[in-house]
């Protein structure tokens, strides 16, 4: 053993710390096809005291910690890229400290999903409002803060996650521990309010990507679930789809209507979906087009009536046509909402064909960019051709560029899911190295040309983060705010480092 | 170098995992999810990612591309998973049938796990040792079952039943649990199936079908087993088999027929439909007099649920019992959670398998039922045991009973 790993079972006792090679192999990989990375060693926390210690052993090591959430990050963000480090596997820390009924705040271990706390709430007829990332089921909601989540559900109307957020509980990279917001004044009982006492030292950590703290206890905002929804689905049978769904998404927003989640499903997603058997609520329609749908919530069956009505009246007018209500007859947004597929949603294309997983380039941007955006990627595609075609050549299938389903958030903005379906580099007994460097390429390329029009990202791990700094897309002054906040916070750079190319220089 | 023969069978399998995480920590109470691994959840605190499938996917990603050998370390873990098959529930369950995840056309976990413990078995790291002493019982030719029985004992009790026959159509599969350890259930069977004017025919020298040394990875003894009892039960010619055990039917209706690569000449049956058919035809004799009602609740076997998708039918013969009220636990059918028994997590980590029962225990104590019911031997053990070990901590008391006892106490 090394001094490192006994100083650190010191902190935590051998029961949750590991240096086994298959366990440590374990926390290799997420989601990405590309970034693998073993850590040294695998600690389960149990509070933010145990990981101050880790911290400062961490610091005296001089070794870099990497903090793992649900570890779903698209782009390599919740373990090493490299073979090194420490895993702080949060999963530990999943409990409720508290549900205050009564001001409507929930406060958690950063380690638990948005589907424990959500089907704890369910019990008093409260929920989160934004109900995390997509893949909420799984994600942790310190994750969620730490990527200013959207997707789960909700984010039309509740925006991204970290809106809700009232305060944290923050480890520092050097082990202070600190709270935030109304809890930065040590006299006060219970989280009340985000602003105030000073700055919003909270909004410092919220999109960190990790960098700046370990998240280990959240307060968010509840929310009473209205009695009353309505879902509906339509498919967009004239004019060019991603232009007229942006005009819808626009539309609503001008009405200033509250709608819960509003999505549009591209052409590609329904015309690929229905080819390989994952819609069979679609499958007798002879238009293989894209679809549009809204889920939208009211107080009384009047509120949701007018509610309804004026988003029938904008969409029909775009000469979509609704489906049945049902969710055999199309209704997908039933299926959202009701059996909560807002957090299935986005895994369905991920496994079209065997070993095929996205390389995303997901990202918030402008409603009416997002149509100009996938143009681009379009011609981005054709622009890659020998690349692709490369890849076929082994798989005998060409990558797939496009979009997922495109989300309204908060704003006048959507999440755009795009990237391109690709695929593993072992195929039928053979690892191809070949496929991982044309993969790293491609994804590189596409993230710097997403970037240059102007995308915010909000996932970053460590590609978009580092691809930022290399095109120079993070103005100096900007950048080296950053940089001297993180060297204030964090003088060794130990936590997650090589994000944001903070390290090395 | 490992040859991982089987593992790069499945490669399409585990490069299709896609890392979201479900399996170890879903929860969707919509529509009735919650929660996922019974192995990590056993583990509590110490619920490392290696416990549940995402992180053995990833390690089985490493194994694929030459980072990382086959160990006697990495049996340990991978033999602590008892194939309840609930992540491939959650990995495919858009839990509506208008919208099918790709997942479910290419991931098998359970076949995995097969596949990663046939590789063991064949590169000679494993069985590990308790799995070592089932293998040798199997192979003792004084034996051929797991609990290291002499062979005839499985049989000795026929003579004191005469719908026991030279011939009929319905033969019966022992299996070794019941006969060697839950005699008692036997004799409630053949009393049911006498009360209900059946004629039964037995093979004299029916040996283990082979389920554990399949889930240990020992395909060979497995095989040798299939190939065995399949010529004995073409000798007796029945046109149905049947068993009262979960893993031996899914091993004769599912794994024969792959392994062996033909159709077998008969139909596999398992207990619940029989007596469900029996039911049906009022060949049932319940006593008149019982009229109070109980309230039971139904535990799926894994290897009936997920692996076979038996869920309706134990439960429309419960419902046709007289004065029965069946009251369904949290976790039900697709979404059930396992006992701990199964894929030999009970012989080789005992207190692991208790550990799972206990919370299905709890689970089935919250309903508020008297009687739970099962129809695997591998669940009753299980969970009577767990009962015993954790009785104090429990609200109140439960009777676990076998669906074929529970029916015998009726008569």
């Amino acid at each position: 053993m090394t001094e490192l790993y006994n100083k650190l079972e010191r902190v935590v006792s051998e029961k949750f710390i590991s240096n086994d090679i298959n366990l440590r192999h374990a926390y290799s990989r997420n989601v990405d096809v590309v970034l693998h990375g073993v850590p040294d060693i695998v600690i389960r926390p149990k509070d933010a005291q145990e990981i101050s210690e880790i911290l400062k052993v961490a610091n005296e090591e001089n070794t870099t910690v990497i903090p793992r959430g649900a570890g779903i990050c698209e782009f390599g963000g919740s373990k090493p890229i490299k073979d090194e480090g420490i895993v702080l596997d949060m999963k530990r820390m999943n409990k409720v400290i508290n549900i205050d009924v009564e001001n409507l705040i929930a406060t958690v271990e950063a380690g638990i999903s948005w589907s424990k706390l959500n089907d704890q709430l369910s019990q008093y007829g409260l929920y989160t409002g934004c109900m995390g990332p997509g893949s909420g089921m799984t994600a942790s909601i310190g994750g969620g803060i730490s990527h200013h989540s959207v997707g789960g559900g909700g984010c039309a109307k509740y925006g991204a996650c970290t809106n809700q957020l009232v305060s944290l509980e923050v480890v520092l990279p050097t082990g202070e521990i600190i709270e935030t917001g109304s809890q930065a004044n040590t006299y006060s009982k219970f989280s009340f309010n985000r602003f105030g006492n000073g700055p919003d030292l909270a909004g410092l950590f919220c999109g960190d990507n990790g960098i700046f703290g370990v998240k280990t206890k959240v307060s968010l905002q509840i929310f009473p679930r209205p009695p009353f929804a309505d879902y509906k689905t339509f498919q967009l049978v004239r004019g060019k789809s991603n232009e007229v769904s942006a005009k819808i998404f626009t539309e609503i927003r001008k009405k200033g209507i509250d709608v819960y989640d509003a999505m549009f499903i591209p052409d590609v997603v329904v015309r690929l979906g229905l080819e390989y058997g994952l819609f069979p609520l679609w499958k007798d329609l002879k238009k293989k087009r894209g679809m549009f749908f809204y889920t939208v919530e009211a107080n009384s069956e009047e509120e949701l009536a007018q509610k309804v009505k004026q988003l029938d009246d904008i969409i029909l007018k775009n000469k979509a046509q609704e489906l049945g209500s049902e969710i055999s007859e199309g209704n997908y947004a039933k299926w959202h909402y009701t059996e909560q597929g807002h957090w299935q949603t986005y895994h369905n294309l991920w496994g079209m064909l065997p070993a095929f997983e996205p390389l995303t380039a997901e990202c918030f941007t402008p409603i009416n960019s997002f149509p100009t955006i996938l143009a681009d990627l379009d011609q981005w595609d054709i622009e890659n051709n020998e690349s692709m075609r490369k890849i076929f050549d082994i798989t005998q299938t060409r990558p797939v560029v496009g979009t997922g389903p495109v989300l309204l958030i908060d704003g006048n903005n959507v999440e755009l899911t795009c990237g391109f379906g690709t695929f593993e580099s072992y195929r039928d007994g053979e690892y191809h190295e070949i496929i991982k460097e044309l993969n790293l390429k491609l994804w590189r390329s596409m993230l710097e040309r997403v970037t240059k029009q102007g995308a915010q990202w909000y996932m970053m791990g460590y590609m978009p983060s580092q691809i930022m700094v290399e095109i120079g897309a993070y103005s100096e002054e900007y950048y080296n705010l950053m940089k001297s906040i993180k060297k204030v916070l964090d003088p060794k750079m130990i936590l997650s480092r090589g994000k944001f190319n903070f390290w090395g220089d | 170098m490992s040859k991982l023969t089987n593992l790069k069978e499945r490669w399409e399998d585990i490069f299709t995992c896609m890392n979201c995480g479900d399996c170890g920590y879903a929860i969707r109470a919509p529509v009735g999810r919650f929660l996922t691994c019974p192995i990590k959840e056993a583990k509590g605190e110490e619920g490392f990612e290696i416990y549940f499938s995402r992180g053995r996917m990833n390690v089985l990603k490493s194994v694929l591309e030459g980072k990382l050998p086959l160990s006697k370390e990495l049996a340990e873990f991978v033999y602590q998973c008892s194939e309840c098959g609930n992540c491939s529930e959650v990995c495919h369950q858009s839990q509506n049938e208008n919208i099918i995840h790709c997942t479910s056309k290419w991931i098998d976990h359970v076949e995995v796990w097969n596949a990663l413990r046939k590789d063991l078995v064949e590169e000679g790291i494993s069985p590990l040792p308790r799995h070592s002493e089932l293998i040798n019982f199997m192979n003792a030719d004084n034996m051929k079952n797991p609990y290291g029985e002499p062979k005839e004992d499985k049989i000795k009790w026929a003579s004191e039943f005469s719908i026991v026959k030279e011939s009929a159509d319905l033969a019966f599969f022992h299996g070794c649990s019941i006969p060697l350890r839950q005699s008692n259930t036997l004799n409630n069977l053949m009393k049911i199936l006498e009360a209900g004017g059946k004629e039964i025919v037995l093979s004299q020298d029916e040996w283990c079908c082979g389920s554990i040394a399949l889930r240990i990875g020992d395909e060979k003894v497995a095989k040798e087993a299939m190939e065995h009892n399949i010529e004995e039960f073409k000798k007796i010619g029945a046109s149905t088999v049947f068993t009262a055990c979960a893993g031996c039917y899914r091993t004769l209706k599912k794994d024969y027929p792959q392994l062996l690569g033909e159709e077998l000449p008969f139909e596999v049956k398992h207990i619940t439909e029989i007596l469900n058919d029996m039911l049906t035809n009022n060949e049932i004799p319940f006593k008149g007099d019982d009229v109070e009602v109980i309230k039971v609740t139904y535990h799926d076997p894994c290897h009936l649920g997920r692996h076979m998708s038996l869920y309706e039918i134990p439960r429309e013969l419960i419902s046709k019992i007289p004065g029965v009220f069946l009251v369904e636990m949290k976790r039900n059918r697709k979404n059930a959670w396992c006992c701990g028994a199964g894929g030999g997590v009970k012989s080789q980590f005992p207190e692991l398998a208790l550990e799972i029962s206990k919370e299905r225990l709890k689970e089935a104590i919250n309903t508020g039922a008297e009687i739970l019911l099962t129809s695997c031997p591998f669940c009753i053990n299980n969970l009577n045991e767990a009962y015993e070990e954790f009785k104090p901590e429990f609200d109140h008391q439960i009777r676990i009973m076998a669906l074929i006892d529970f029916i015998a106490s009726k008569i």
